[in-house]
């Protein structure tokens, strides 16, 4: 009887351990898909003072063109590296018919632009692709054993994908011309002007990789849900929470904040369902109340 | 020969409706020192910034070496050699010393740092230092160091020794003779000893308007300067 109760209570417990672990990794991989998606909502504000929600019609862009190049193709890579690129070409048309007309005006003027662009697109992708979610073949259905749990190889690709783009972004800011550029003028844009540097094709090359990764975002996270029309607007609070938590206009910061949010919602939805959606917004708001610019957040923006 | 390399004519700005500078007309010659001076609110500020492209003149002309710019964009205006160097000693807080020199190199393709750390020899000690962290002289030398690459026709500079230390003042004021030599000097300053020390020329500003214009050693004095502030 006693050997009995020991080896249920030592099952419990690699249960809980298995669903920890499942949890992490579960949340190490949502996190890289809000990274991805948030880091162009931030370089945008940080940069052109925009909010652009419209980032979110890029992914599910990215998403459903991710679907429509699987199904032709089977190939479920070739449709992200082509709802990346068309993701980045549709924010570079949006930024030259739209937003390139209403930089000088007040963020809030953007936030309603964008949203007025989101809702758009979301009306096309429902005229082409129609309501019915689409699901899109996860890649690879192999497994490996991390600590005697089952993990899906996919979700470590996806997060192997974020850790590369952060890499990635982080050289581009730091070791290229351009990303210095673009660096000076998060903190002032005025004064880099003022240097004879052409400020408009910053923001450009900024709204085209800003939309790119939302693309990206999209076309990884595709096999992970169902892709429907009105994606973007599910995902929109939680990356909103990882931009402000992450502080605006910062790269680090973003990825912490998407790292803890993704952790929070994954294994608070583990012990208890209803906190994955309440947590996020509470630790937004301590952050808030403690530091306003959020973790990482400059203290020296200015426009 | 000194020849005219700047030439404001009846320049009127203006924020919103309020009107800042009414018909000013203003004339710079090559190797030249110009100071203005005035009140705080005489438009002194507005002035640069209206001929630096950052303020949009509502009529009139900006001429520099017999190109107009007025109307262009604040960043072809630099790049057409007319540099303006705020007052509020602006760097790139979160940038180093040498991308701030990198900035100002990538926007004139001037890579030669070596004219430029000779101005200011200080900066070659502190090129891995954020800019956040200098003094307000050394990030005064480090604006003047960014906006001199590519070597400008002409520097707008504002109220550049405005709470320095008196041994920084005297370092910038030979360094703004040797400038001179090749670039020409359009100077917002309070400081009248040094406006004497150094100024070919000097415009007294008040209320938007050019009040006076002072030339050459025998006008050009401190009492002279005094009745305009």
């Amino acid at each position: 009887m006693a050997q009995e109760s020991y080896s249920a209570g030592c099952y419990e417990a690699m249960i809980s351990t298995q669903l920890l672990i499942s949890g992490v990794i579960f949340g190490l991989s949502i996190g890289s898909i809000y990274f991805l998606l948030a880091i162009g909502l931030s370089l945008c504000f940080g940069l052109m003072r925009i909010i652009s929600l419209d980032q979110l019609l890029y992914y599910s862009l990215g998403a459903y063109i991710t679907y429509s190049i699987n199904l032709a193709s089977g190939s479920m890579w070739l449709g992200v590296l082509a709802g990346t690129a068309f993701a980045g070409l549709a924010s570079f048309a949006v930024e030259r018919l739209i937003f390139r007309r209403i930089y000088s005006r007040e963020p809030t003027f953007s936030m309603i632009t964008s949203f007025g662009i989101l809702i758009g697109g979301i009306g096309i992708i429902k005229y082409f692709w129609g309501v019915v979610p689409r699901p899109v073949e996860v890649p690879t259905l192999l497994q490996v054993t991390i600590f005697g749990t089952e993990v899906p190889v996919y979700r470590l690709i996806v997060v192997a994908i974020a850790a590369v783009v952060y890499v990635g972004i982080w050289l581009f800011l730091h070791r290229t011309i351009v990303g210095k550029a673009i660096r000076a003028a998060i903190e002032d844009v005025e004064h880099v002007e003022g240097l004879g540097i052409n400020v408009s094709r910053l923001f450009t090359i900024t709204f085209i990789i800003a939309g790119a990764l939302s693309g990206l975002a999209g076309g990884l996270h595709a096999p992970l849900i169902m892709v429907d029309p009105s994606m973007g607007l599910e995902t929109l609070a939680f990356v909103f929470m990882v931009v402000i938590i992450g502080g605006l206009g910062s790269i680090k910061g973003t990825l912490i904040s998407a790292l803890i949010i993704g952790q929070v919602v994954s294994l608070g939805s583990i012990i208890y369902a209803p906190m994955a959606q309440m947590a996020p917004f509470v630790i937004m708001l301590l952050v808030l109340l403690i530091k306003p610019t959020g973790l990482y957040g400059s203290t020296v923006l200015k426009r | 020969m000194s020849r005219e390399i700047l030439s404001v004519r009846g320049l009127n700005a203006a924020y919103g409706e309020a009107k800042v500078l009414f018909d000013i007309d203003m004339s710079v010659a090559t190797g030249q020192i110009v100071a203005c001076v005035g009140r705080n609110g005489a438009g002194k500020t507005t002035l640069l910034k209206s001929i630096a492209g950052f303020l949009k003149p509502t009529s009139g002309s900006v001429i520099a070496d017999n190109t107009p710019l007025t109307g262009k964009k604040s960043y072809d205006i630099a790049k057409f050699g007319i540099k303006y160097i705020p007052q509020d000693k602006k760097v790139f807080f979160d940038l180093t010393v040498r991308e701030n020199l990198e900035l100002g190199s990538y926007a004139t393709k001037d890579y030669n740092w070596d004219r430029v750390l000779g101005f200011f020899p200080k900066l070659q000690l502190l090129m891995g230092r954020k800019a956040g962290y200098l003094s307000g002289g050394e990030r005064q030398m480090l604006m003047i160091a960014r906006a001199i690459l590519g070597s400008p026709k002409v520097l707008l500079i504002d109220e550049p020794t405005e709470g320095l230390a008196p041994g920084i003042v005297t370092q910038l004021r030979e360094t703004f003779r040797e400038l001179a030599r090749s670039t020409a000097l359009v100077i917002v300053e309070q400081n009248l000893p040094l406006v004497c020390a150094i100024a070919d020329k000097v415009y007294a500003v008040r209320d938007g308007r050019i009040v006076a214009e002072l030339v050459g050693p025998e006008e050009i004095s401190v009492a002279a300067c005094e009745r305009y502030l």
